[in-house]
C-alpha cells in the first residue's frame, strides 16, 4: 500500500510538471499579428494551468487517503501483487522490436515481439516461436502482395511475396 | 430529396455485394473484439486507420461503424460467460447474466441479450434516421461560441462526471489536451511543444496515441496482473425459446431503448450511465425484485438494450454537431477526418449519399449482429478461450504494426511506447483513459472554435457566452455539475461502489 501511495504522489507530481513545462513552453511560442486576437498562447497556457491544477488535487486526494481505484478487467487477478519483472520484460521486447525494424526488417522484428511476449507471458518458448514467424511472414506477404503497402523486408530483401 | 428517399438510396448503396460485405467484415472483428478482453472498439478502429486508407470513405465507414455497434453485442458475451466484466457498459449484465449461465440458463441469457440489442439497435437507428436531418439542419446556425460551449460541456461530462474520480478524470482530459497541442498551430503556423523533432511537427497522430493508450496500456496492465491457467467459461446451458421468454423480455428490451437512446445522444457519456438506469428501473418494475442479484432475465434484457441503444444515441451528436462522446467516438471522428470529412451539421448537405449509406448499413449491421450472436454464438465461446499469453502477444503485434503503417517510422513507435507506460500507469490509479482521447481530438476544434469566436468579437471574452444557445448550454453545464456534486456527496459507499467503475475498453 505504502509504494502505491509514493507512485501516485509520483504520477500526480509527474502531470503538474508536465503543467508547468507547458506554462513555460508556452512563452517561447512565436506570435505575430494583431494584438485583440487570441494567439497560439492562449490555449496552452490553458493546458498548462488545468495540468498543474489537477495534478495538485490529485496529490492532495492520495494524501487524503482518496488513492486511484485501480482499474478491473477480465484477465486482471486483483489479488495478485503487481509483477514488474513481467512489465520490465514487455517494454524490452518492444524496445529490440522497434530497434530491429530497421537493423534486420519487420518479419524478424515481428517475430521477435510476438514470441518475445508470448514467452514473458507463460507460453512454451518453441510454440511461440513457431506461431510467431508463421504470424510475421503471413502478415509481410499480405501486406506486400494485398494492401499495397509494403513493410520493409530487411534480410529478406528481393525474396519474391516477402518484398513488395 | 426527402430523408426518407435519402435513405433508400442509401440502402441501395449499402446493400450492393461489395459493401455488404464490408458491413459483415465491420461486425465480424467488432464482436471479436467485443468477445476479447483486452481488446475494444476505439483500439480496432484505431488499429485499422491506416490499413483502410486504401478503402474509399464510404466503405470504411461502414466497416468502422460495424465495428462499432459488434463491439456491444461481443460484450455482453464475455461478461454472460466469464465472471469478470469487461466493457464498462456490461457490467451490470454480468451481474445478472453470469448468474443465470451459473444456474444453467445461459443460453436464455444469452438470446436475450442478443434479442435485446438488436430491437434497442434497430429503434435507436430509427430515432437517429428521424432525429439526425432535423438537428443537423438547427446545427447549421450555430455559431463558434455554440460549438466551443458544446464541447466544454463535452469535456466536463465525459472527464468529471464520469468515473470515480473528477480529479483523475480531469487530469487525463489535461494530459489529451496537452498532446493536442503538439504539433503546429493550424491558426498562425507557429510549432509548439515539438522539443524541436521533426516527427512532432506534424502532431501526435491520433492512431498512435489510442493504440498506445488502449493496447500498449491494457496489455502492460493485464501482464503486470496476469490471471494465469486456463480461461473458465461457463458452459452454455437451457433452452431459451418458451413463452415466459419472451413475455419477461419484451418490455424491458423496450423500457432499455427508450431509457438508453436520449442519455447516448446527449453529451452524458455514452452506455454506462444508462444500463445502471435501466437495471435500476427494472428491478423497481419487477414483479420479483427479489430475484435481482441471482440471475433475473430482465436484469439482462434491459440493461443490454439501453447500452446498444445509447451507443446508437451516441451517433447522434457525433453526425450532426461532430461532437464525439465516447473514446470510440472520438476515434470515428480521427477516421472521418483522415478523409478530409468533417463530421458536422453539413455532413447530410456535401456527404449526404456517404451519411445515408452509413445509415442504411447500421439497419444491415444489425440483423447481420442478430445472427452471428445468436445461432453462432457458439464459435465465439470458442474465441473467448484464446490462451492469454498469444492473445496479448497478438494485441501488442498488432498495436506495434498499425502505429508503424501510419507513417512507417520507427520514431512513432517510441511515442507508442511512452503512451503505452503512460497508459498503463493511468490504469493502475484510477485514471480515466477515455477522456484523454476525447481531449485529444476535442481539444484543437475546441481551441479553433474559440479563438474564432474572439477574432470576431475583436477580443472581447463575453462573446463566449452571450450567445443564447451558448448560455443556455452552459446553464445546463452547471445544474448538472451540482446536482452531480450533491449526489456525489450522498451516495452511499455501498452503491457508489457498484456504481463507479471506471470505463476500460470503451
Amino acid at each position: 500500500m505504502i509504494s502505491e501511495k509514493v507512485e501516485e504522489y509520483v504520477f500526480g507530481g509527474l502531470v503538474a510538471a508536465l503543467g508547468v513545462f507547458t506554462l513555460v513552453d508556452a512563452t517561447t511560442i512565436v506570435v505575430r499579428g494583431s494584438a485583440n486576437t487570441v494567439g497560439p498562447r492562449a490555449f496552452p497556457y490553458a493546458v498548462g494551468a488545468l495540468l498543474v491544477v489537477t495534478g495538485i488535487a490529485a496529490i492532495a486526494a492520495t494524501a487524503r487517503g482518496k488513492l486511484g481505484e485501480a482499474e478491473e478487467a477480465e484477465d486482471i487477478d486483483t489479488h495478485v501483487r503487481t509483477d514488474w519483472l513481467t512489465v520490465a520484460k514487455l517494454v524490452a521486447v518492444l524496445v529490440a522490436h522497434l530497434v530491429l525494424i530497421d537493423a534486420v526488417g519487420w518479419p524478424v522484428a515481428a517475430a521477435v515481439l510476438f514470441a518475445g511476449a508470448a514467452w514473458t507471458l507463460g507460453a512454451t518458448w518453441w510454440r511461440a516461436l513457431v506461431v510467431a514467424v508463421v504470424l510475421a511472414l503471413v502478415v509481410q506477404v499480405v501486406f506486400a502482395s494485398g494492401l499495397g503497402l509494403s513493410l520493409p523486408a530487411g534480410i529478406f530483401e528481393g525474396v519474391p511475396l516477402l518484398d513488395g | 430529396m426527402g430523408s426518407f428517399s435519402a435513405l433508400l438510396d442509401g440502402f441501395a448503396t449499402a446493400a450492393q455485394p461489395e459493401y455488404l460485405l464490408y458491413a459483415l467484415l465491420g461486425v465480424t472483428l467488432g464482436t471479436a473484439v467485443g468477445v476479447l478482453p483486452g481488446i475494444g472498439p476505439a483500439m480496432t478502429v484505431a488499429l485499422l486507420l491506416p490499413l483502410t486508407y486504401t478503402l474509399e470513405p464510404t466503405a470504411a465507414l461502414i466497416i468502422f461503424a460495424g465495428i462499432y455497434y459488434g463491439g456491444m453485442y461481443g460484450g455482453s458475451t464475455t461478461s454472460i460467460l466469464l465472471n469478470t466484466p469487461g466493457e464498462s457498459a456490461s457490467i451490470v449484465t454480468a451481474l445478472e447474466g453470469n448468474r443465470m449461465a451459473k444456474a444453467g440458463r445461459g443460453a436464455a441469457a444469452l438470446a436475450t441479450a442478443a434479442i435485446g440489442s438488436f430491437v434497442a439497435g434497430t429503434i435507436a437507428t430509427l430515432l437517429l434516421t428521424a432525429l439526425a436531418p432535423t438537428i443537423a439542419d438547427l446545427a447549421v446556425q450555430l455559431g463558434p461560441a455554440d460549438y466551443a460551449a458544446l464541447m466544454v460541456l463535452a469535456f466536463v461530462t465525459v472527464a468529471a462526471l464520469l468515473g470515480s474520480s473528477p480529479v483523475r478524470g480531469l487530469a487525463s482530459l489535461a494530459l489529451g489536451l496537452f498532446i493536442g497541442l503538439v504539433g503546429t498551430d493550424t491558426l498562425t503556423g507557429q510549432s509548439r511543444f515539438t522539443l524541436g523533432v521533426d516527427t512532432l511537427a506534424d502532431g501526435v497522430d491520433v492512431v498512435v496515441v489510442a493504440v498506445g493508450v488502449f493496447a500498449v496500456g491494457e496489455a502492460l496492465y493485464v501482464a503486470s496482473r496476469l490471471r494465469h491457467g486456463p480461461v473458465e467459461v461457463v458452459p452454455v446451458g437451457g433452452k431459451w425459446f418458451t413463452r415466459e421468454f419472451w413475455s419477461r423480455s419484451w418490455k424491458p428490451w423496450l423500457r432499455g431503448t427508450f431509457i438508453g437512446f436520449p442519455i447516448g445522444t446527449v453529451p452524458a457519456g455514452g452506455a454506462d450511465v444508462s444500463t445502471f438506469l435501466s437495471y435500476a428501473a427494472e428491478k423497481k418494475l419487477s414483479k420479483r425484485p427479489e430475484e435481482f442479484g441471482k440471475g433475473a432475465i430482465e436484469g439482462v434484457a434491459g440493461p443490454e438494450a439501453a447500452n446498444n441503444a445509447a451507443a446508437a444515441g451516441v451517433l447522434v451528436p457525433l453526425l450532426t454537431l461532430g461532437l464525439p462522446t465516447t473514446a470510440t467516438a472520438a476515434v470515428i471522428v480521427a477516421a472521418f477526418q483522415s478523409y478530409g470529412i468533417q463530421p458536422g451539421p453539413l455532413l447530410f448537405t456535401n456527404n449526404s449519399a456517404m451519411v445515408w449509406a452509413l445509415i442504411a448499413s447500421l439497419y444491415i449491421g444489425n440483423v447481420m449482429l442478430l445472427v452471428l450472436n445468436l445461432p453462432l454464438v457458439k464459435i465465439w465461446v470458442k474465441v473467448l478461450q484464446i490462451p492469454r499469453p498469444y492473445l496479448y502477444a497478438g494485441i501488442l503485434l498488432f498495436a506495434a504494426l498499425g502505429t508503424y503503417a501510419v507513417n512507417f517510422v520507427v520514431d512513432d513507435l517510441v511515442v507508442l511506447l511512452v503512451i503505452g507506460v503512460v497508459g498503463f500507469f493511468m490504469r493502475r490509479h484510477g485514471y480515466p483513459v477515455a477522456p484523454l482521447v476525447v481531449g485529444l481530438i476535442l481539444g484543437p476544434m475546441a481551441e479553433e472554435q474559440v479563438r474564432r469566436t474572439l477574432q470576431i468579437s475583436e477580443g472581447d471574452l463575453s462573446a463566449l457566452v452571450t450567445s443564447p444557445f451558448a448560455a443556455v448550454v452552459y446553464a445546463v453545464l452547471a445544474v448538472v455539475v451540482v446536482v452531480a456534486a450533491v449526489v456525489r456527496v450522498r451516495r452511499p459507499k455501498a452503491a457508489a461502489a457498484v456504481e463507479d467503475k471506471t470505463p476500460t475498453a470503451v
